[in-house]
């Protein structure tokens, strides 16, 4: 069996809080395996530490316990091999789209004329054809979030790390935007950790769900979702398969809420 | 700011003005106040084209509005080299922040007069001493604006700019310094309120000439005209120089408050 492209063994992680040097435990113990190509969900309540696992995998925060390999390897530091889109986007507002899509192979001091066909091809696909040199602030908060993703995916990263990304838009836009990320996906296969709120969102995205408890966040739930792919989001909600799973997870993160109650009220 | 509010704040701007020209003429037309005390605006008119004729104390007007400017100018330079690095690495760096901040600490509420003697003691009357007081208020401020600038540089863009490969001085190039730019303009923009206001101790030295000096020699012989003069002239160079800095800012950072 080949190895996983990205373990967890047994990772937890502490903050210490600045003022009153109080501890947190964010996770505990966690472990969990994604294979290449694969694109995982991570569903939790709020404060679980879905974004902690995620920034230690961009390689902004190490582990307190435990050990995070990527391809056998250590975490490095954060690096273009790694995209990650952010929930606010965090676009750069004194470049322009294009700028900002092409901000990481620019930067890598390579030939303009080797990235620039494929960022505008990028663009065009992601529906922003045309406003390659309008400023982030002139675009709705759905274009943004493409732009970001744009900005993450032109560097072909073999993992692609997305913290809610769509939290922020309204039903519709986000429905188009899951579309758009699948069909963009489609062509390169890249390996997706996908943190999210929405439990369709999950079901709709992923190959693999993995819930956590909530805080010291462990993983309490970690099922494979079969629907074939392409999907289509109108059949799939139509499936009462796509039912009975949503309802198995509404159930577990419920305990966990009646869970947290009676220890906040203990 | 929309185009229809600019050119409302412009109309209400000379309405104000004009009003209080035409009130402050009446006054002194009317005998309401003596014009000892306060020269009528046609007054002071009349003196700064006599003064463009024939100069005061033996420089034509222009010559002492251009030598304020100048040394305002070099200054303002000087303080914008040294006192952006300077509050930059006061920002990055906490060892050379504790090292350095109480002296910029220290000097920068003191009030510039109070380092005169020591000013001329060291350096002499020339230009230089009266450049140096400029200098040393316009970058105490500057340096402590440019080090707010570096704390307020946000977390989430810094994991943005280190994933997509900026590390070390390109993170410092291509993500912090153009995040900064906005509020480096503000600080230099405030330093430049508070370096034209140091103009006037600066001319005490010994100058003979300049517009702070003109304003503080005429009033030795109750020419409160040329005061009146020179305060105008001083405020409108004043309030140019700031119109500059901000069209600048506006250029060079146009997405300032709007992200
Ligand atoms: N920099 C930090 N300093 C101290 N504590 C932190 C820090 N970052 C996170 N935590 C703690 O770790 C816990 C997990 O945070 P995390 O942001 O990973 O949660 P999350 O699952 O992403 O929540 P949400 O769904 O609300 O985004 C939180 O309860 C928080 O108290
Ligand atoms: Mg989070």
């Amino acid at each position: 069996m080949v190895a996983p492209l990205i373990e967890l063994q047994s990772v937890s992680k502490c903050f210490r809080a600045q003022r009153t040097r109080q501890e947190t435990w964010a996770i505990r113990d966690v472990s969990l395996n994604i294979g290449e190509g694969e694109f995982l969900c991570l569903l939790g309540p709020s404060g679980c530490g879905k974004s902690t696992i995620l920034d230690m995998l961009a390689g902004f925060e190490g582990p307190t316990e435990g050990r995070i390999l990527i391809a056998g390897e250590p975490v490095g530091r954060p690096g273009p091999d790694r995209g990650v889109v952010f929930q606010d986007a965090s676009l750069f507002p004194w470049l322009s789209v294009i700028d900002n899509v092409t901000f990481a192979p620019r930067l890598s001091g390579v030939a303009p004329s080797t990235y620039r066909a494929q960022a505008l091809e990028l663009i065009e696909k992601m529906g922003l054809g045309g406003f390659e040199n309008h400023a982030p602030y002139e675009l709705s908060g759905g274009m943004r979030q493409r732009v970001a993703i744009a900005r993450a995916w032109i560097s072909n990263p073999r993992i692609l790390l997305m913290d809610e990304p769509f939290g922020a838009l309204d039903a519709q836009t986000r429905l188009e935007m899951q579309e758009t990320l699948l069909a963009a996906r489609g062509q390169a296969v890249s390996t997706v950790l996908f943190v999210t709120h929405d439990i369709e969102e999950a079901l709709f995205l992923a190959d693999r769900v993995a819930v956590m408890s909530r805080r010291p966040g462990r993983i309490t739930l970690d099922i494979p979702i079969p629907f074939p792919r392409p999907r289509c989001y109108e059949a799939l909600i139509a499936d009462p398969a796509f039912s009975r799973l949503k309802q198995d997870i509404v159930r577990i993160l419920r305990q966990e809420i009646v869970a947290r109650r009676e220890t906040d009220r203990a | 700011m929309n185009e229809g509010e600019g050119v409302r704040r412009l109309v209400l701007g000379l309405v104000s003005v004009t009003s209080v020209t035409v009130a402050w003429e009446s006054a002194a037309r009317y005998g309401l106040v003596d014009p000892l005390f306060l020269p009528p605006p046609t007054e002071v008119l009349a003196t700064a084209v006599d003064l463009l004729r024939h100069g005061y104390r033996g420089s034509p007007l222009w010559v002492h509005v251009g030598l304020s400017l100048g040394r305002a100018l070099v200054a303002f330079v000087a303080a914008v080299i040294v006192g952006i690095p300077l509050g930059v690495m006061i920002g990055i760096s906490p060892i050379f922040a504790g090292l350095i901040d109480p002296f910029v600490q220290f000097l920068r509420p003191l009030p510039k007069l109070a380092l005169i003697p020591l000013v001329i003691l060291w350096f002499g009357i020339g230009e230089f001493s009266k450049v140096f007081l400029i200098f040393l208020s316009a970058s105490l401020s500057i340096v402590v604006g440019a080090a707010a600038a570096v704390a307020n540089v946000r977390r989430q863009q810094i994991r943005a700019g280190k994933v997509l490969g900026a590390h070390g001085f390109a993170l410092f190039r291509h993500v912090m310094l153009p995040q900064m730019a906005p509020e480096l303009f503000v600080a230099v923009r405030l330093s430049l309120g508070i370096g034209w206001t140091t103009l006037i101790a600066a001319e005490m030295i010994a100058a003979d000439a300049g517009l702070g000096w003109m304003a503080v020699n005429a009033s030795a012989y109750l020419r409160t005209d040329i005061v009146m003069l020179g305060i105008v002239l001083l405020g409108l160079t004043g309030y140019v120089l700031d119109l500059a800095i901000v069209g600048l800012q506006r250029w060079v950072t146009p997405w300032a408050g709007r992200s």
